[in-house]
C-alpha cells in the first residue's frame, strides 16, 4: 500500500495522475465502480504551452551575474533567472558537447542513450528524445543551431545539407543552422534565425530549440565591435603574437583559440615539446575577458529572443528552459577548454521560466542532473515521461510534494576521452585546416596519430573516464590509468610522462577549484563514493543497448 | 449454514425484466442486471475449473463462430455468465495456466518456460515452490477451507513437476499431451470417492492442441472431401509448421491447407466438447451437478495461420489470448452475457469470492486481478488488460490490451512496437504505432508502468533471445557456444 502511494506521489500531472490512479484501481482491486474515475478536470497543459530550449555551449554559471559574477556580462539572463526557478548546482552528465546533451535530450545516461562519442552510428542512438515525444503530441518542432556538434559530423559528411533523419536533427520540422561566410569566419555565430522562426510561428504550438556555440573558443571570434574588447585588460597584446608559431587559420588572430590553447598545460605553452612560456595573470585576465565578451554578446541574444517572445504575448503560454551544455575551463588548473570533469566543466547554469511565474525567484541548492530537464518539461505539461528515462522531474520537489534530495549524487561519464576524438578525426582535420605543427613535432605526431589509433581500435567502445558527485565531494575514476597515460595530449604536446591518479577525490567545499586530491586522506569516503559510482556504473553497462539487427534468433530447425 | 441465493425467489421477477428488456432493448447483459441484488456467495459448494487447452475464443459458437461445433459449452454460455471478452495473461500453456492458481502474473509466478536454467548439461526444470516460494495456491486455498483437491490433466504444459500439483490431494499427469479421454473418466473415478466431501477439481485436456489427435485418429468430419493438400492433420505436420514459422516469421499456405487445418481444429475443439459433456453427464448421475460451480475457460488459443504461422506462445494476437471464460452457477437463470474485457487473473478471486472461503491475509495481499463476481450482478467491470510471453527465451513480448479496444504490443529485444484497432481492424494486420503515436506512446508508458507497479522494471531487465526448449525435438543439434 505505501509502496503504491509513493509511486502515485510522484506523478504530478493531472492526466498522469488520473492515468496512474485507474491503473492502481485496475492493479490493486479497488471496486470495479472506482475504475470509471472522472477525466483530469483541466485540460492538459501540453495542449497550449509552448517550450523554448535554449542551449548554451561552455557557459560556465560562475559568469553570469545571476551566479554572482562580478562584472556585468549577463543583464537579460540575469533577469530571466529572477522570473524562473534557478539551480545553482546543475550538473552536466559528460564534458563534451554531443555526449552532454543527448542526455539532455534522451533524460539518458550517455552509454545508455548510445551518444558515446563524436562518430557513433546514428541507428545506435536512442531516438525517443524531447522533440520526438512534443511532435506525438501535435508540436512544431524547430532547432536553429551554431554548434556544429550538432549537425558537423552526423548529418552529412560535408556538413553542407543537414540530413533531417539523423542523430540530432531528426523528428524537428525544421533545422536551421548557421553557415561560415559574410557574418564574420566562424559558424559559431548567434542563431539569429530563431527571431525570424519565432515571428512566422508565433501561432503554432512549438517546440524551439535555440543551440548556441558562440562562447566555444575561439572565444569572441564572432562577437562583434566595440562588445568583442570591452573586457580586455588595457594596453594588452595577445601573448602567443610574441611567439614563433607555425602559420594557421587562427592562431594569429587575437581569439583566444585551440589552436592555442591545446598547447597550454599547466599555464606553460608548449612549442616543439617544450615549455616555451609561462602565462601571467594577465594572459589568464584577456582570455578571461574575451569569453565574457561572448557570454555578454550570447545575453543581448537571449534578451533580444525573450523580448520577442514577450512582444508576441507569448510570455504566458511558454516555458523557457536556458542550460548550459557544459561549462569551460579558463586557466584554473592551467589548462583551458573542456577536457575534463571539473567542476568548472560540468556544472551547468539552469533555470527554467514557468508560464505562470510557478517557483519564479526560487534557487534551488540542491544537485540536479542534465537527465532531469527532460522529465520535468514533460511533467508540467502533462504528458507521461518515457520509461527510458533515467532522470527524474523537479516538479515534486519544487512543489513540496516530495522532500527527498531528487539527487544526492550526480554520475559524470567523461565520454570519450579526447584524444579519441584527435585521433578518430580532430588531427587530420586540423592538418587539412593549415600548417598547425612546427617540424619538430610533426615527425612525432605520425607516430602519435597511428599509436593512439592503434589502441583504440582495439577497444570495443570509447573510452572513458567516470566520476561522482555530491554538492560537497567529487571522486573521479580513470577506468583505464595506464591506456590514458599512454595516449595523453597533454604528455604528447609537452614531450613528458605525467601520470594521473586512477582515483581522485575533492572537497568540493574546501577545495571548489578541485586544485588538491584528497582521495588518500580520507579513505571512507572513497570507499562510500567509489561503491556507488562503480554500482552506477556495472547498472549502466547492463542498460546499454546490445541488441543487434543481425543476432539472430536461435532456434534450432525442426529436423 | 449456506448462504444459498435462492434463485427461485428470484425467478418470476428476473423472467418479467428479462422479458420486458428483450422487447425493447435485446440488450445482453439483461439477466446479468436482473442480478443486481443477488448475493453471489456459494460457502461450501463444489467448483469445477476446466481448462479446454488452446481453445481460441474465435471457435466457440457462443463466441460468435459460425459453426456450432461447441454445444456443451454453448449451452452452459446460456444458463451461465459467457464473458465474452476474456484475455488470458499469456499465450502458453506453462505460464497461462499458473496464473489461475497464483492470481498473479507470469512475471511474478515466474513459470515462464519449461526450464529455469537450460544450459545442457546443466538443466534445471521450472518449480513454483523455487521461484516464487511465497505464493500460496489456489489449490491451498480451497484445501486449507476443507476442500478435496483434484487435479486431473493432459500433462505437458501443467505437468505437476512445475509446481501445478502443489496444493491438490491428487494430481493426474500421466498422458503426455493427454486429452479428455483420458482425464475426466480418472476425474470422475476421483469424484466418486469424494462426492459427499466439498471438492475442488481441475479438468484438463489437450484435445484441441497441434500434439494431440484422437487415438482412433481423425474423422475429418469438417475437412472439405475435395482436398487434395498435402496435409494428413498429423502432430508431426504441426510441429514442422510451428518451427518453420519461428524460423522464417512466416509461412506460405494456400487457401485450401488453411481451410483444411481450420476443420482439423474444429474437429477437435468438437470432441472435446462431446467428452465435455460425458464428464458433465456423469456429475449430473452423481447427483452433484446442482452443488457445483463450473468455470470453462482456456489457458490461451492457437494459431491457425492468422498471421501466418501455426501453434502459440510466440505471439500476443487475439488468436492466443482471447479465450473463453463461462461460469455456471447452480440453479437457473443466473445467466448474462458480459461483452465487457476481463482477464484470467481474475479467476483465482472470483472464484474464491463465489465460493466464500477464508483467505489467508497473505493470499488476498497476493491477488492482483478482482472477483468478477459484481460483474454478474451488473457492474461494470470493464478494464485494461496485460499479457506477456517470454516464449522459449525465442521472444520477449508484453501487451495491454484496453478498455476502449486497443492492444499495444512491444517486444523486449527488438523494441519493436505494434498498436492495433481492435475495433477496425480485429485481426490486427495494421500496425498504427507510427500513425497513431501519441496513444502508442501513452499505452508504452502504462505497459512498463504496469509491470514496474508489480515489481518488475522492463528497462532494468536484459532480454537475450536464446533457447529453453519446450519440445524435445526442439533442442537437437543444441550445443552451448
Amino acid at each position: 500500500m505505501s509502496q503504491r502511494r509513493a509511486a502515485a506521489k510522484a506523478f504530478f500531472s493531472p492526466v498522469w495522475r488520473w492515468l496512474a490512479a485507474c491503473l492502481a484501481i485496475t492493479l490493486w482491486g479497488g471496486g470495479p465502480i472506482l475504475a470509471q474515475a472522472a477525466p483530469p478536470p483541466t485540460v492538459p497543459r501540453h495542449e497550449s504551452t509552448n517550450v523554448i530550449l535554449i542551449s548554451l555551449q561552455c557557459l560556465r554559471p560562475d559568469h553570469l551575474g545571476a551566479y554572482g559574477y562580478k562584472r556585468d556580462t549577463s543583464p537579460n539572463i540575469d533577469a530571466l533567472g529572477k522570473q524562473s526557478v534557478l539551480f545553482e548546482n546543475a550538473i552536466s552528465q559528460a564534458n563534451l558537447t554531443p555526449v552532454a546533451q543527448m542526455s539532455v535530450l534522451t533524460s539518458q545516461y550517455p552509454r545508455v542513450n548510445g551518444m558515446v562519442s563524436f562518430e557513433v552510428d546514428p541507428a545506435q542512438v536512442s531516438q525517443n528524445t524531447l522533440p520526438t515525444i512534443l511532435k506525438h503530441y501535435g508540436y512544431t518542432t524547430a532547432a536553429t543551431i551554431s554548434s556544429p556538434e550538432f549537425f558537423m559530423r552526423y548529418d552529412t559528411g560535408s556538413g553542407a545539407v543537414v540530413n533531417p533523419g539523423d542523430v540530432f536533427s531528426r523528428s524537428f520540422d525544421y533545422y536551421g543552422r548557421t553557415r561560415r561566410g559574410l557574418g564574420g569566419r566562424s559558424i559559431r555565430k548567434v542563431p539569429a534565425e530563431a527571431l525570424q522562426w519565432l515571428t512566422s510561428n508565433k501561432d503554432k504550438k512549438f517546440f524551439l530549440w535555440i543551440a548556441s556555440g558562440l562562447i566555444h573558443m575561439p572565444y569572441a571570434a564572432a562577437v562583434p565591435a566595440p562588445t568583442q574588447a570591452m573586457y580586455d585588460p588595457a594596453g594588452y597584446t595577445p601573448f602567443w603574437k610574441a611567439l614563433p608559431l607555425p602559420k594557421s587559420e587562427s592562431a594569429d588572430s587575437n581569439d583566444p583559440s585551440y589552436e592555442v590553447f591545446s598547447r597550454v598545460f599547466r599555464n606553460d605553452f608548449y612549442l616543439g615539446f617544450k615549455p616555451v612560456y609561462h602565462l601571467s595573470n594577465e594572459d589568464i585576465d584577456y582570455v578571461n575577458a574575451r569569453y565574457d565578451a561572448g557570454v555578454r554578446y550570447t545575453d543581448l541574444f537571449v534578451g533580444e529572443v525573450l523580448k520577442l517572445v514577450e512582444s508576441l504575448n507569448l510570455t504566458k503560454k511558454t516555458l523557457v528552459v536556458l542550460q548550459s551544455i557544459h561549462g569551460e575551463d579558463l586557466g584554473e588548473q592551467g589548462n583551458f577548454f573542456h577536457y575534463d570533469v571539473t567542476d568548472t566543466v560540468i556544472k551547468n547554469a539552469l533555470m527554467m521560466r514557468f508560464p505562470e511565474g510557478e517557483f519564479a525567484g526560487r534557487r534551488m541548492r540542491e544537485q540536479v542532473q542534465g537527465i532531469d530537464i527532460l522529465p520535468t518539461v514533460l511533467n508540467y505539461l502533462d504528458i507521461p515521461a518515457p520509461h527510458e528515462a533515467q532522470g527524474q522531474s523537479l516538479l515534486p520537489f519544487l512543489n513540496g510534494e516530495q522532500t527527498a534530495l531528487p539527487n544526492e549524487y550526480a554520475y559524470i561519464d567523461r565520454l570519450p576521452w579526447w584524444e579519441y576524438t584527435l585521433s578518430k578525426w580532430y588531427l587530420e582535420f586540423k592538418n587539412a585546416q593549415g600548417d598547425y605543427f612546427v617540424p619538430a613535432e610533426k615527425e612525432k605526431l605520425v607516430e602519435y596519430q597511428k599509436m593512439i589509433k592503434e589502441r583504440f581500435d582495439k577497444l570495443e567502445a570509447p573510452p572513458g573516464d567516470i566520476a561522482i558527485r555530491s554538492n560537497e565531494w567529487k571522486l573521479v575514476f580513470r577506468k583505464d590509468k595506464a591506456l590514458l597515460d599512454e595516449v595523453s595530449w597533454w604528455n604528447f604536446i609537452s614531450g613528458s610522462k605525467q601520470a594521473t591518479d586512477e582515483i581522485e577525490l575533492y572537497d568540493l567545499l574546501k577545495d571548489p577549484l578541485e586544485k588538491t586530491n584528497v582521495a588518500s586522506s580520507h579513505p571512507e569516503v572513497v570507499a562510500k563514493m567509489r561503491e556507488k559510482l562503480s554500482a552506477w556504473d556495472k547498472s549502466i553497462d547492463q542498460q546499454k543497448a546490445t541488441y543487434k539487427k543481425e543476432d539472430k534468433h536461435l532456434i534450432i530447425p525442426y529436423p | 449454514m449456506h448462504t444459498l441465493p435462492c434463485p427461485r425467489r428470484f425467478l418470476g421477477l428476473i423472467q418479467a425484466l428479462t422479458l420486458g428488456a428483450t422487447l425493447c432493448l435485446a440488450g445482453p447483459t439483461l439477466a446479468a442486471t436482473a442480478n443486481a441484488n443477488l448475493p453471489l456467495k456459494y460457502k461450501d459448494y463444489n467448483i469445477v475449473l476446466v481448462s479446454f487447452d488452446a481453445m481460441q475464443a474465435a471457435h466457440v459458437h457462443s463466441l460468435g463462430y459460425p459453426k456450432e461445433i461447441t454445444p456443451t459449452i454453448d449451452a452452459m454460455a446460456k444458463d451461465g455468465f459467457n464473458f465474452t471478452q476474456a484475455i488470458s495473461v499469456s499465450s502458453w500453456t506453462v505460464p497461462a495456466s499458473m496464473t489461475w492458481f497464483t492470481g498473479v502474473y507470469p512475471s511474478e509466478h515466474r513459470l515462464l518456460n519449461k526450464f529455469a536454467i537450460y544450459e545442457p548439461p546443466v538443466e534445471k526444470i521450472a518449480n513454483l515452490k523455487e521461484l516464487a516460494p511465497s505464493i500460496i495456491t489456489l489449490a491451498e486455498v480451497l484445501k486449507g477451507n476443507g476442500y478435496a483437491t483434484g487435479g486431473f490433466t493432459g500433462d505437458a504444459g501443467v505437468n505437476g513437476v512445475f509446481g501445478y500439483k502443489q496444493g491438490f490431494d491428487v494430481y493426474f499427469d500421466e498422458a503426455k499431451f493427454g486429452d479428455m479421454e483420458d482425464s475426466a473418466p480418472r476425474a470422475l473415478t476421483w469424484l466418486e470417492e469424494n462426492k459427499d466431501k466439498k471438492f475442488f477439481l481441475f479438468l484438463h485436456g489437450y484435445d484441441s492442441h497441434g500434439q494431440c489427435l484422437p487415438k482412433e485418429g481423425l474423422d475429418r468430419r469438417f475437412v472439405d472431401p475435395g482436398y487434395k493438400g498435402k496435409y494428413t492433420g498429423s502432430k508431426e505436420e504441426q510441429e514442422a509448421l510451428r518451427e518453420e514459422g519461428l524460423e522464417k516469421g512466416a509461412i506460405q499456405l494456400d487457401e485450401a491447407d488453411v481451410a483444411f487445418w481450420r476443420a482439423v481444429y474444429d474437429e477437435k475443439i468438437n470432441r472435446v466438447d462431446g467428452r465435455f459433456k460425458k464428464f458433465v453427464d456423469g456429475l449430473e448421475k452423481l447427483g452433484i451437478k446442482d452443488k457445483t460451480l463450473f468455470v470453462l475457460t482456456a489457458d490461451h488459443g492457437t494459431e491457425v495461420y492468422e498471421h501466418q504461422r501455426f501453434d502459440h506462445g510466440f505471439s500476443l494476437y487475439d488468436e492466443l489470448i482471447h479465450v473463453p471464460l463461462v461460469i455456471k452457477l447452480p440453479g437457473q437463470n443466473l445467466s448474462g452475457t458480459i461483452p465487457e474485457q476481463v482477464s484470467s487473473i481474475d479467476v483465482m478471486p472470483t472464484i474464491l469470492d463465489l465460493l466464500d472461503v477464508t483467505m489467508p491475509a497473505e493470499a488476498k495481499q497476493q491477488m492482483r486481478g478482482t472477483s468478477l463476481a459484481p460483474a454478474m450482478r451488473g457492474e461494470t467491470v470493464n478494464r485494461d488488460v496485460f499479457s506477456e510471453t517470454d516464449y522459449r527465451l525465442y521472444t520477449f513480448k508484453r501487451s495491454i490490451r484496453t478498455k476502449d479496444g486497443w492492444k499495444f504490443v512491444y517486444t523486449m529485444e527488438t523494441k519493436a512496437k505494434e498498436l492495433y484497432n481492435l475495433k477496425d481492424d480485429p485481426h490486427e494486420t495494421k500496425n498504427l504505432a507510427a500513425t497513431e503515436s501519441r496513444l502508442a506512446y501513452e499505452l508504452e508508458q502504462k505497459l512498463f508502468a504496469h509491470f514496474k507497479s508489480i515489481g518488475h522494471d522492463l528497462t532494468k531487465e536484459t532480454w537475450k533471445t536464446g533457447l529453453s526448449p519446450v519440445y524435445p525435438s526442439q533442442a537437437k543439434g543444441w550445443k552451448k557456444k
